[in-house]
């Protein structure tokens, strides 16, 4: 969960601060200096995450709490089956938390390749966010217009012994930072999911991608939504709510 | 009386009824044949059981941490191996050797992600103990222990949707706890003789996953050919002795319990066969030679009067049940010989390969006739028929010569 928070920020907070576009920069920089706006944020948020296949739909809702760069709590609030799952990343490591057998477990390798619960989401795909800036080759596609922003198109590519599996990676980026596509392509150069932003909204005084898609290229009836009700920065949280105990035993 | 004679008298009087005669030849040619197929498929079962097992436990002996095979991870390596190890394990008796790391690791393309086991090998090492060139059916193998690929099973790269030359993830616990990942591009497929085993198996360069998992020049193991897996000695007392200190020798039959069992089964199991089959024929030599017997009562009583000593009679009825055994014997083992030539090419079981690979099988089985498997089922029957003839033939060796020519 935690690592949906960071995604959810990392998207959300690439806007963050305003571009101080003195000069262009290039394809590394773009997405660098979109990584770097979120760093050091604090946040709370609610969202809601929305399961959709073509017989079926679920909803969950989230609280979240995230701190500095590696280091957020996630908990689901409803519905009341699952409510209380909770996730804790810090320290580059991940710890969940089952009210129903009352154990936390240390989150193995193994699981970083599961799908987060039960979503389009994997793990690795938004776990560890800053991969995007170091284990790739960045490369500027092109640039267009859209609602009065320039967009710019990046290409992603995976360095030699990266542990990514995609092909490449594009990124569509707006001028303000917001993060609008990242389409995955596997090694045949086959699109193989993608993820849309599909509503900015102005959220505590800055505009956040509010509404977010990853949909399963040639299958438009499996996506999984993120959609952020509530979103505040720069919060006052104290260290002891990004704690083992803190999460075993919810105090905020 | 004279061996000769009894002979011949016995000979002729197995053919006076000669319908009976054949029709028990028949059953001992149909049982013998049951034998020798049974034990020749089942030696052909447990063979392959043992060739896949030995091939990827992988040699007859292996060195780990105490505690590596109930907890097979990076916290249970044997750190480089000491001078006196190496040089027992350069004996003149041990065909080769591999220092391997094995750690449970995920493998993932894009479009799947699987539970595997990563092995981590010198690929010189590795070819010498079990891995051959000709498993693989594209690409090549490791050629180093730095060589950053990996080399998959065929099963494996269907599982993944992804092919020769394509990178993979591998991502495995290290060290300190932490997730070791790397991408690895597929440089070789092999074709293992169990699908499981090729979903199972991963190979890369061994320095490059202790890289990975940060474990320095540790390994989780030492795999060890001898020349024969029946006998691990003289080499295995000798590697025993110099292992160095927190680590465990253990042979094949410690590693695979189930294999050992598998294999000291097939014994047991060969005899108890034979001797079921042999019950079942028993009932009727039994009734064969009591009727032999009962017909000639009169005949015998005869031969009795005129001086023909019990124990004589008593030879001639076993005489007529040992023609009887050896020419079913005989065919029946021409027969079972007969009938396996063509299937020792192989007996494909790929419609239930399924159910043969749970116990460890190939999808070939190859029937394994063994003479001393012929002789064994010769012997028994041979051995068993002339005790269940000795009721009859002891039966003609007490007539009363007056009773039997008067009331017969």
């Amino acid at each position: 969960m935690t690592i949906a928070v960071k995604i959810l920020l990392s998207i959300a907070l690439f806007h963050a601060a305003p571009v101080t576009a003195a000069e262009p920069m290039d394809a590394r920089q773009l997405v660098q200096a979109a990584m770097d706006h979120w760093r050091g944020e604090s946040s709370s948020l609610e969202n809601t995450m929305t399961i959709h296949r073509p017989t079926w739909e679920r909803s969950l809702s989230m609280v979240g709490w995230t701190t500095g760069d590696e280091t957020s709590l996630m908990r689901v609030t409803a519905p009341s089956r699952d409510a209380g799952n909770s996730t804790l990343l810090k320290d580059g490591q991940l710890w969940s938390y089952h009210p129903g057998i009352n154990r936390i477990i240390k989150v193995p390798a193994s699981m970083m390749e599961q799908s987060w619960m039960g979503s389009d989401f994997s793990n690795r795909d938004i776990g560890r966010s800053t991969d995007i800036v170091h284990q790739y080759s960045h490369r500027l596609l092109s640039e267009y217009e859209r609602d009065g922003h320039t967009v710019h198109v990046v290409e992603a590519t995976p360095l030699e012994h990266a542990p990514v599996v995609w092909g490449r990676e594009v990124l569509h980026i707006r001028d303000d930072h917001i993060l609008l596509e990242h389409q995955f392509l596997d090694q045949e150069d086959v699109l193989v999911k993608t993820m849309r932003t599909l509503r900015v909204e102005q959220k505590s005084g800055r505009s956040v991608a509010t509404v977010m898609r990853m949909s399963k290229a040639g299958n438009a009836e499996e996506w999984t939504e993120l959609d952020i009700h509530r979103i505040d920065f720069d919060v006052e949280l104290p260290a002891s709510l990004f704690t083992l105990s803190n999460l075993r035993n919810p105090r905020r | 009386m004279s061996l000769l004679l009894l002979t011949k008298l016995a000979w002729r009087n197995l053919w006076r009824n000669y319908r009976r005669t054949l029709i028990m030849l028949a059953a001992i040619i149909l049982g013998v044949w049951a034998m020798i197929m049974m034990n020749a498929l089942m030696r052909g079962m447990v063979d392959g059981m043992l060739d896949s097992g030995l091939k990827y436990l992988p040699g007859h002996a292996q060195l780990h941490h105490p505690a590596y095979r109930d907890d097979p991870g990076v916290a249970h390596s044997l750190e480089a191996l000491s001078a006196p190890l190496q040089e027992a394990l350069a004996d003149r008796d041990i065909l080769g050797w591999s220092a391997r790391v094995k750690v449970p690791a995920m493998i993932s393309s894009e479009r799947d992600s699987r539970g595997v086991v990563l092995l981590g090998v010198d690929p010189m090492q590795e070819l010498s103990i079990g891995f051959a060139e000709t498993d693989l059916v594209q690409g090549r193998f490791l050629e180093s222990a730095t060589d950053p690929s990996v080399v998959v099973g065929e099963a494996m790269l269907k599982r993944l949707e992804t092919r020769l030359g394509r990178r993979i993830v591998l991502s495995s616990q290290t060290v300190g706890n932490e997730v070791g990942e790397r991408g690895f591009p597929i440089v070789g497929v092999y074709r293992a003789s169990l699908p499981s085993l090729e979903e199972t198996l991963v190979y890369a360069g061994r320095e490059v996953v202790q890289g990975m998992l940060g474990m320095g020049g540790a390994v989780s193991e030492v795999a060890i050919l001898g020349p024969d897996y029946r006998r691990l000695e003289p080499w295995f007392g000798r590697v025993a002795a110099a292992v160095d200190e927190g680590m465990v020798l253990e042979g094949w039959r410690e590693l695979d319990e189930y294999l050992a069992l598998s294999l000291s089964i097939q014994g047991g199991a060969g005899i108890v066969l034979i001797v079921v089959i042999f019950l079942a024929l028993s009932f009727g030599l039994v009734n064969t030679m009591a009727m032999a017997v009962f017909e000639r009562v009169r005949e015998m009583g005869l031969l009795l009067a005129l001086g023909m000593p019990p124990h004589a009679m008593l030879y001639q009825v076993l005489l007529e049940a040992l023609f009887l055994l050896l020419l079913g014997l005989l065919a029946g083992n021409l027969l079972g010989w007969l009938s396996l030539q063509p299937l020792l090419s192989g007996i494909d079981l790929s419609a239930l390969a399924e159910a043969a690979e749970l116990s460890g099988m190939g999808a070939t089985l190859y029937p394994n006739l063994r003479g001393v498997d012929m002789l064994r089922a010769t012997l028994i029957v041979i051995f068993l028929g002339l005790a269940a003839s000795l009721i009859p033939a002891w039966r003609a060796a007490r007539l009363d010569p007056v009773t039997s020519m008067n009331e017969y």
